[in-house]
């Protein structure tokens, strides 16, 4: 019997090794569309980074931007005129030499109010994008805007294929993109995998990779895989080859396993928070929403669920951030239930049989939504049991990530649940603090002139410190009115099987494998 | 045609070994105290519960008393969130019962109804007995399935569904049994001494088929459960902060490969609720109704 | 035989009109106008109205049905809430890999329970029937999920013998077989109970019928008596059995398909309700309650084909 097993593995292996040119990534969740302009989802980022090109590239170091498809560019002295020059030897995946109108049309798209995106003011205050021949591109702002370089290097500003666009209509991102990136569009199958095949031709990878094209795998895979004890196991047993979606808990035994690298990056800017809908019901008080902030044990969260390999947030971005206002820093609200108890008993809330407060007979009940997923799940829950010793009943709805994002676009919820990727406080502000954001990104509904004046202000600051000034105040304002529970501060983590050449982590938009140039198998 | 056979009613006498007799005595004996405990947990867990089973008491992922590492104060150790396990347990076994309790009434009620008046009212019978076909085509997990797309996950939505899954077999096990009784005389003679129709159902149909539903039932009893708590796992049932056994697994899922317990306690409290729940069912087959049998 | 086929068939009608309603019902719970939402963010209110008065959305409850009826016999299911994908297509890739499943449990498990359930027959009363029956009694007891996490731990994690991600290669691959194995043992062990059960009893209904006896009689070996006679008159009742027992098996596929990432039918039915992608879930709810149908219907073919009694019926 022992001997007929040891048969099967050695059949196995063989059989492992007869394909060892796919790489199989397993990730939590995938996304609604692969519409570049139309989504804003991580899991979306991770492939479009694959399948397509930017003109410029970042770097590692989330500060040094490389020449992409824009082999050279010129900014003029006033910051408001851009003047890219294009490689000539770049081709889409269907063979088709990429030109200046492709990535005109590529930027007017992601700009076009018709796309409805929700990114689209990070292409800055547009005047005109225009391609002046075939290998220049001059992109020409209203007003200087400090980040721009940063902006085109996210999967939002890659280059796509008019042709492609017209001929798949509703379908384009869901059946096919004809990218220019080192991977092309195989096949996607929602909610099961991604199959991404090597672009043959690629050979115009940015700087920052050894290799610079074309890939050194055939295939790489992405599969979904919601349970993250499972992913966990598959990394454990070469099931997947590398990953970033590895639970906290099984870091440490990742760590031990000879067969598995982790690579740990705190220069990632990511948070997770939850925020209110300023504006329903019970939640429009502050006191209220202070006081669920206060309930709230960060510190236990990072431990309990996240083992201590995640940073306990109390402010709304990294503090390492660009432009984060130091003042701040003894000014956050920090875990104390007596003053959230004390906040409660002074708005008049009184603690019912159920434990749970009420007021002129309303129950301090409050309705949250978010991801189904292990993630959210424990978060909420653990979340919720905190307040619930403040006596406050927290409803959650948790949904699908595929609808998630259109139920958090409505105004039926008290409460949300979020994370997101930023390059500096500018970045994230702007995103949720906008009064033309709302009902989505800015969730809040927060809704404030001077916000927006400020916010102005800095976007187009050509001086550093009238920027941090700006963006500062911002962030003095909406920390004190409490509208996020601030949970924790993630950083980037990458789990690998030892076959593959070490993975260096990258950091844009928490897509940690970028564009996978240098993913590959030790001989 | 194919539908009526797991039905089938046999007369043939059976021999059995001593020994297996005495085991299935035995086993029935284990198999009700084990039955009886559960449901004194679950019925009393408010008073049972050494914690509170929706706040974190302790650590997370604490082993159980047989593993090393164990804290004496958690008997079956904390989950994720660092939750007792026992007292989920007590209170998760009282969802999951209830479920299977409420499946089983609800479902048995309106089967036995359709089963009797099948048989006493002739006429109605054929198309009584279509309607049980066609609910027939329908299995649990389908039910399921279609009852939560329509209400939404939620422990309703599997007593809706189990519910009504339920209703076809019963409908035909106390059909068959009923026309059995049909045939004696005394439904006769009730008739002649002018006994209402009612009556006559109540009376005599109904409680002379009774414990043969009965005994069904408590064979039927542990495959609701089973389907529930599958329907919880897949997420589709109870929903958080609720405890309920099924979806108690699948959140010890995320820590089943160095935290067992989590995933495994639960699932065992499962199994041994539905294996009492079976052995005992088919003791009573055997003890009251030899012929039902499966 | 055909008599009885076509009672079948006819019973089916209303089942079917069942599942249908169901679908329909199910269609009526996407949020929003449908019109609105197959139209696309773009479209200008008249390609909206033209959309709705197209699908007969102005038209009263019942005649929608009716036209929803039409457009599912076409093969028009709808497109996908979520990722704007025909439903249809998105079942076609999915009912091969639950078909694949299915097979694969019932070929290695139907032998071997009913082997189980004749020996348990044989012996009756004694060790091994004892042994065989506890076996079984524990098996039906076992949730599904409880047998795929500990397989999953010992055989996919701790020893690392076979992947539990998803389905591999083509089935008839090395990598293929290697990646069913695992929902494959799952699904048939929680089917080898059942199966065992009734063949002992069918056997043991058999071994005392007069044939047997006369077969006995006649001084055949016991070994031929059991396999020739018994068992072989009892397969029929286990064949329709096991048909029966069709629904159970698909509640075991799609909580298996689950817990295995198995891209089938299963798994797509769960994720499209809990993501409240109602027209995916219609399509997946008609397809299920369809193939349960049809198994039905090839039981009753089996049936009549083996069994000489149903003919003269």
């Amino acid at each position: 019997m022992k001997r007929l097993l040891a048969a099967t593995a050695a059949l196995g292996l063989t059989a492992m090794a007869a394909q060892a040119e796919t790489i199989t990534i397993v990730r939590e969740v995938d996304s609604d569309r692969y519409d570049p302009h139309r989504t804003t989802a991580r899991a979306a980022s991770e492939v479009l980074f694959m399948l397509g090109d930017t003109l410029v590239a970042l770097d590692e170091d989330m500060q040094t931007i490389h020449p992409g498809l824009a082999s050279s560019w010129t900014v003029s002295d006033d910051g408001t005129l851009y003047t890219f020059t294009l490689r000539d030897d770049v081709t889409f995946c269907d063979g088709k030499p990429m030109t200046a109108t492709d990535v005109v049309y590529s930027l007017e798209r992601w700009i076009d109010p018709e796309t409805k995106s929700p990114v689209s003011w990070r292409a800055g205050d547009v005047k005109e994008i225009r391609a002046v021949d075939d290998h220049t591109v001059e992109y020409e702002l209203d007003a200087p805007f400090s980040e721009l370089l940063y902006q085109l290097t996210q999967s939002f500003a890659i280059v796509i294929d008019p042709d492609d666009v017209a001929a798949l209509g509703e379908d384009f991102g869901v059946k096919g993109l004809n990218g220019t990136g080192p991977f092309c569009w195989d096949e996607w199958t929602p909610r099961t995998e991604f199959r991404l095949t090597r672009n043959d031709a690629y050979s115009w990878g940015p700087a920052l990779y050894e290799n610079r094209g074309p890939a050194h795998v055939d295939e790489i895979i992405w599969r979904i895989v919601p349970e993250e004890n499972t992913r966990m196991a598959a990394v454990v047993t070469g099931q997947s080859d590398v990953t970033q979606y590895v639970p906290y808990n099984s870091l440490a035994m990742l760590r031990e396993s000879p067969a598995v690298d982790v690579h740990i990056s705190d220069a990632a800017h990511w948070t997770y928070f939850m925020g209110f809908k300023i504006t329903r019901d019970l939640v429009d008080d502050p006191a209220v929403r202070k006081a669920i902030v206060l309930a709230v044990d960060q510190e236990a969260i990072a431990q309990d669920i996240y083992f201590g390999e995640v940073t306990p947030a109390f402010s709304y971005i990294s503090q390492g951030a660009l432009d984060w206002n130091a003042a701040l820093d003894e000014e956050l609200l920090r875990t104390n239930l007596d003053e959230a108890n004390r906040l409660l008993d002074e708005a008049g809330w009184v603690v019912g049989d159920d434990g749970i407060r009420t007021k002129d007979g309303q129950r301090l009940e409050i309705t949250a939504y978010g991801f189904t997923g292990s993630t959210w799940q424990k978060l909420f829950e653990a979340v919720q049991a905190d307040v619930r010793a403040v006596g406050v009943d927290l409803q959650l709805q948790l949904f699908d990530a595929t609808i998630a994002w259109g139920k958090l676009a409505t105004q039926e919820f008290d409460v949300f649940g979020m994370s997101f990727p930023y390059i500096s406080a500018g970045d994230a502000l702007n995103l949720y603090f906008r009064s033309e954001n709302m009902p989505t990104p800015n969730r809040m509904n927060w809704d404030d002139p001077e916000t927006d004046q400020l916010l102005d202000r800095g976007k187009t600051a050509v001086d550093p410190a009238v920027r941090a000034d700006a963006y500062g105040e911002v962030l003095r304002k909406v920390h004190e009115a409490a509208v996020w529970i601030p949970l924790y501060h993630e950083p980037m983590k990458i789990a690998q099987s030892t076959a593959l050449a070490p993975v260096v982590p990258h950091n844009i938009y928490g897509a940690g494998l970028y564009k996978g140039l240098d993913l590959r198998f030790l001989d | 045609m194919a539908s009526t056979a797991p039905l089938e009613v046999t007369t043939a006498p059976r021999r059995r070994g001593p020994m297996l007799r005495l085991f299935r005595r035995k086993g029935a004996l284990v198999a009700a105290i084990l039955l009886a405990a559960s449901a004194l947990g679950a019925v009393f867990a408010p008073l049972v519960a050494p914690f509170d089973p929706f706040a974190t008491a302790g650590r997370p992922l604490l082993p159980p008393f047989w593993a090393e590492g164990a804290d004496a104060q958690f008997v079956l150790g904390t989950d994720g969130q660092g939750r007792d396990i026992l007292s989920r347990l007590l209170y998760g076994a009282r969802l999951t019962l209830s479920i299977g309790l409420l499946s089983v009434g609800i479902g048995g009620a309106f089967g036995m109804a359709i089963g009797l008046l099948s048989a006493f009212f002739q006429k109605a019978d054929p198309y009584l007995m279509r309607l049980v076909d066609v609910l027939l085509s329908f299995p649990a997990i389908l039910l399921g399935l279609a009852v939560a797309a329509i209400f939404g996950p939620g422990a309703l939505a599997i007593v809706v569904a189990l519910s009504v899954a339920t209703i076809p077999d019963v409908a035909r096990v106390t059909r068959s049994a009923a026309v059995v009784v049909m045939g004696q005389d005394y439904i006769e003679s009730g008739r002649a001494i002018g006994l209402s129709n009612g009556t006559l159902i109540v009376r005599y149909l109904a409680l002379n088929c009774i414990s043969t539903v009965f005994v069904f039932l408590t064979l039927r009893f542990g495959q609701v459960i089973l389907i529930g708590a599958a329907l919880s796992f897949l997420g589709l049932g109870a929903r958080p902060p609720t405890a309920e056994l099924g979806m108690m697994a699948a959140q010890g899922r995320d820590f089943l490969f160095f935290a067992p317990h989590v995933a495994t306690v639960p699932s065992l409290a499962i199994f041994v609720i539905v294996l009492s729940a079976n052995v005992l069912g088919d003791a009573l087959r055997d003890v009251l109704d030899p012929r039902l049998r499966t | 035989m055909w008599q009885q086929l076509l009672k079948r068939l006819l019973l089916s009608v209303p089942v079917l009109f069942g599942v249908l309603l169901l679908g329909f019902m199910l269609l009526q719970l996407v949020p929003g106008d449908p019109a609105v939402v197959l139209a696309g963010p773009m479209a200008p209110p008249a390609v909206i109205e033209q959309i709705r008065v197209d699908m007969g959305l102005d038209q009263p409850l019942l005649v929608q049905f009716f036209l929803y009826l039409g457009r599912v016999l076409q093969g028009d299911l709808g497109r996908s809430l979520i990722s704007n994908v025909p439903v249809v297509e998105e079942l076609a890739r999915t009912i091969g890999p639950t078909a694949e499943l299915m097979l694969a449990s019932l070929l290695w498990s139907t032998p071997l329970g009913i082997a189980l359930g004749t020996i348990a027959a044989v012996n009756q009363g004694r060790f091994l029937d004892q042994a065989v029956m506890a076996f079984s009694v524990a098996g039906v007891s076992m949730p599904i999920f409880f047998i795929a996490l500990l397989l999953m731990q010992y055989l996919g994690y701790y020893w690392q013998l076979l992947p539990f991600v998803g389905r591999g290669g083509p089935l008839w691959t090395i990598d293929g077989l290697r990646h069913i194995a695992l929902p494959a043992l799952s699904l048939g062990l929680i089917f080898i109970g059942p199966v065992a059960r009734m063949t002992r009893t069918a056997v043991l209904d058999t071994l005392r019928a007069d044939f047997v006896r006369t077969a006995r009689a006649k001084g055949l070996r016991e070994r031929v008596v059991v396999l020739h006679h018994a068992l072989r008159n009892a397969l029929i009742p286990v064949i329709t059995l096991i048909g029966l027992q069709a629904g159970y098996l698909l509640g075991g596929a799609v909580v298996t398909e689950t817990i295995f990432s198995w891209p089938g039918v299963g798994r797509l039915a769960v994720g499209a309700i809990l993501a409240s992608d109602f027209p995916l879930a219609q399509g997946t709810i008609l397809v299920l309650a369809l193939s349960f149908i049809a198994i039905n219907l090839i039981v009753d073919l089996l049936y009549a084909a083996l069994d000489p009694r149903v003919e003269t019926a």
